[in-house]
Formats: structure tokens, C-alpha cells, sequence
């Protein structure tokens, strides 16, 4: 499955995607954020130690963690702001620390989270605005390395045809 | 010198790791007559005020930690309130992780570059190192053996008025560690670790083993 999560309140950018989607036949869903509530993280570590793969702040992040744990990739649409993605597209990646344990592990040489699950989520950007293209790719990348996955890249609203390519 | 310093962590400042790197540091930055001002990212209600010190001052320091890779998303809201300064004002940072090894947060440093440009700021340097997730679980000497070594660095800025000596670089430690500590560490996160994970989660009330799927 593919989980589109759009947190910017352009939902053409959806709209296309859906069209696009449906050419493919592609198993896909897609979460609109504008009318959901979604808090940054706390760091209340609360997911590893307390309640582990719960995350404390109760809101409607839960309904993309779920959607998560199954999905094959997580697209994530987003404005950007700073040269990066902005404050809500990175919040959908700081809540999504559920799906990581509190235990670690080598992986290659340097050090990870072990996973909760054993569904991998390869992750890809569609930006809207202006960012610092070379800077997207690589945090792409080593955000993906985190969820033992792959970065699908990184894509501009305008080449929206060519996100798609990449989802399968 | 006066410094503006703002602590990125989006964890309330009680527990903040870096919250209690930054007493450290700025034992040592005070030794010389610098003074300093600092402000909370995690309190919303000092967000105006720390927008107004940010116009006001021309030393600025943000202590964060990485969360995912990158700056955590609260910073980062908290940023796109502000309009560029392009007024000479410099700026410097301390990135902070929960892992050791120095290559874990090289991403983040690069954006920390990139933030000083869109904020208008010359960049002065940012202090790394990682191996600070369990300063919040520590109290009293245990959490002074990790967190007094910042304490040097906060003189170092002092003196410097950035992090781009060799003594800050330095600060970071090895960027991998080698074949044989990854063994070691590895076999101790199987047991020891393990073990010590599952006392804290009781302390915390746990009912759950550690690696509970609630979802699946
Ligand atoms: C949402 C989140 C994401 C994090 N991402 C990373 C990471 O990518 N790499 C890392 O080494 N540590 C990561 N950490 C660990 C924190 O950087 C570390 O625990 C830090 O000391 C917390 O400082 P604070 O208490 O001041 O917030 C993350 C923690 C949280 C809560």
C-alpha cells in the first residue's frame, strides 16, 4: 500500500496524484491534514519506555501511525520553509518514532533503533516552494536509513509525473 | 560579549538534555565576563520574547538536539516566525544526539549552515556530539561526567566567539567507532542495555514489554 499524507492544504496536488494513481491502478491512501490536528513531538520518550509504540499525545497522528506499519512507501507533500520542509511536513517524521523500540543495534557501522515492525516503509518528498534541493536529497536519505528503508527522492510539485514513477 | 541563547528542545526544560549541557556550558562562557540571556523553545508563552531578543542581539546561539536528522520540527515552526536579519548578525550553534558516533549528525550540521544563510546570519560554527540521550535518566556526578566536558567549550566560545577550532572539532570524538567497540557495544545492547531499558520502563510505570506492537 502507498500512504499519501498531504500537509499542505493544496489539495490539488492530491487531486493530481489521484488522478495519476487511478491510471496505474495502484493501491493507495491518502490523509489530508488540513482538517487534522497534528502536534509536533514532545521527546517525551514515552513510545520507547512507557507506553511502547504509543505515543502520549493523543490526537490525530494516530490515525497515519496505523497507516504506517502497513504502507510499502509514505509519501509526504509538504511546504517548505528555511530551504527544508516546513514545520508540518517535518512533524509528520519526529511522530513517527512509534515505530522504532527503545533497543539498539549496529547496522553496517553505525548504530540504530531496532524496529517495532517488521513492515519497511520506503519514504519519498513532494515539496511545494522553494528548498536547498541537494540538502532535501541527502536528508532524505539518511531519514530513510533510520527506518532501515530507502528514500524514493525528492520531487517538486511540478514533477508530480515523475513521483509517481517511482510509486509501485 | 552578551549572548542570546535559545534551547531548540521541544522537551520541557526539566528534562531537557540540553538544558543541563547548556549549564555547563555556560559555567565556562561566564568565567571571562560574557553574560548571557536563555529562552526556551518548549514554553510557547516565551516565544515573543525570544523573537524580540533575537532583533535585539547580535551573538546568537541555539543548543538542539537532532530529531530526525535535522532540526525538530518545533524549531523549526518557531524559525519561520522570523525575518532575516542581514545586519551582521552571527551565529552559532550545539548540535546534540542521542547517538555517539559523530557521522550520525553531519546532516544535521549541514542544515545548520544552510539556516544561518536563510536567516540572514554568519554562520560561527556548531559544536557536535552525540551520546547524550541518557543524561535525563542521570543525576548528580553521573550526569556532570557527561555533560561537565561542555563546560570547556563554553569557554572556548568565550575566547573564540565561534566553534571552529581544532579543540571543538575535536569535541565531536570518533565519527565511527571501530570494528571492535561496534562488537562490544553490540553484544552489550543485547544484555546490559536491555536490562537497563526495562528497569527505567518500570520506573515509568511500563505494563509492556519494550518492543510491544500495539498496532499489528
Ligand atoms: C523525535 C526524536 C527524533 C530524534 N532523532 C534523532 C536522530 O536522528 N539521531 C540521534 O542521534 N538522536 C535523535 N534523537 C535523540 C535526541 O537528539 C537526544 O535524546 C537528545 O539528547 C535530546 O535532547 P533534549 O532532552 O534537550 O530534547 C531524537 C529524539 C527524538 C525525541
Amino acid at each position: 500500500m502507498i500512504l499519501i499524507v498531504n500537509t499542505t492544504s493544496d489539495n490539488a496536488i492530491t487531486g493530481e496524484l489521484k488522478r495519476c494513481i487511478d491510471e496505474k491502478t495502484l493501491e493507495a491512501e491518502i490523509v489530508e491534514c488540513a482538517s487534522l490536528k497534528i502536534s509536533h513531538c514532545i521527546g517525551c520518550n514515552y513510545c520507547w519506555l512507557k507506553t511502547p509504540g504509543e505515543c502520549s499525545i493523543k490526537d490525530d497522528y494516530e490515525i497515519i501511525l496505523k497507516k504506517i506499519i502497513h504502507a510499502d512507501q509514505l509519501w509526504v507533500i509538504s511546504d517548505t520553509a528555511l530551504g527544508f520542509i516546513d514545520h508540518k511536513g517535518k512533524n509528520i517524521f519526529d511522530r513517527i518514532l512509534p515505530i522504532a523500540t527503545m533497543y539498539l543495534k549496529f547496522k553496517g557501522d553505525q548504530m540504530r533503533h531496532v524496529p517495532r515492525y517488521d513492515q519497511r516503509t520506503d519514504i519519498g518528498i513532494i515539496y511545494s516552494g522553494e528548498v536547498e534541493r541537494d540538502y532535501m536529497d541527502r536528508w532524505t536519505e539518511r531519514a530513510a536509513l533510520n527506518f532501515e528503508s530507502r528514500s524514493l527522492g525528492v520531487f517538486s510539485k511540478e514533477q508530480i509525473k515523475e513521483a509517481v514513477s517511482c510509486m509501485c | 560579549m552578551h549572548v542570546l541563547i535559545i534551547n531548540g528542545s521541544p522537551r520541557i526544560k526539566k528534562f531537557s538534555n540540553t538544558d543541563k549541557i547548556l549549564g555547563k556550558f555556560t559555567k565556562g562562557l561566564c568565567e571571562n565576563g560574557t553574560t548571557f540571556e536563555q529562552y526556551e523553545v518548549s514554553d510557547k508563552e516565551q516565544w515573543d520574547k525570544m523573537r524580540e531578543a533575537y532583533y535585539n542581539n547580535d551573538n546568537v546561539l541555539i543548543a538542539l538536539p537532532l530529531y530526525v536528522e535535522c532540526i525538530p520540527g518545533l524549531l523549526l515552526e518557531f524559525l519561520e516566525t522570523l525575518k532575516p536579519k542581514n545586519d551582521g548578525t552571527k551565529i552559532a550553534f550545539i548540535l546534540q544526539s542521542g547517538f555517539a558516533e559523530g557521522i550520525q549528525l553531519r546532516c544535521g550540521e549541514a542544515y545548520l549552515e544552510i539556516l544561518a544563510r536563510k536567516l540572514g546570519c554568519e554562520y560561527m560554527g556548531t559544536l557536535v556530539k552525540g551520546d547524550n540521550f541518557s543524561i535525563r535518566f542521570f543525576e548528580g556526578e553521573q550526569q556532570d561526567r557527561i555533560t561537565e566536558p561542555y563546560t570547556e567549550m563554553g569557554r572556548e566560545y568565550s575566547k573564540q566567539g565561534n566553534f571552529r577550532s581544532e579543540d571543538c572539532k575535536k569535541f565531536t570524538g570518533p565519527e565511527v567507532f571501530p570494528a571492535y567497540v561496534r562488537f562490544i557495544v553490540g553484544l552489550m545492547q543485547k544484555t546490559v542495555a536491555k536490562k537497563m531499558f526495562a528497569k527505567v520502563a518500570q520506573n515509568w510505570g511500563c505494563t509492556k514489554a519494550i518492543d510491544y506492537k500495539p498496532y499489528s
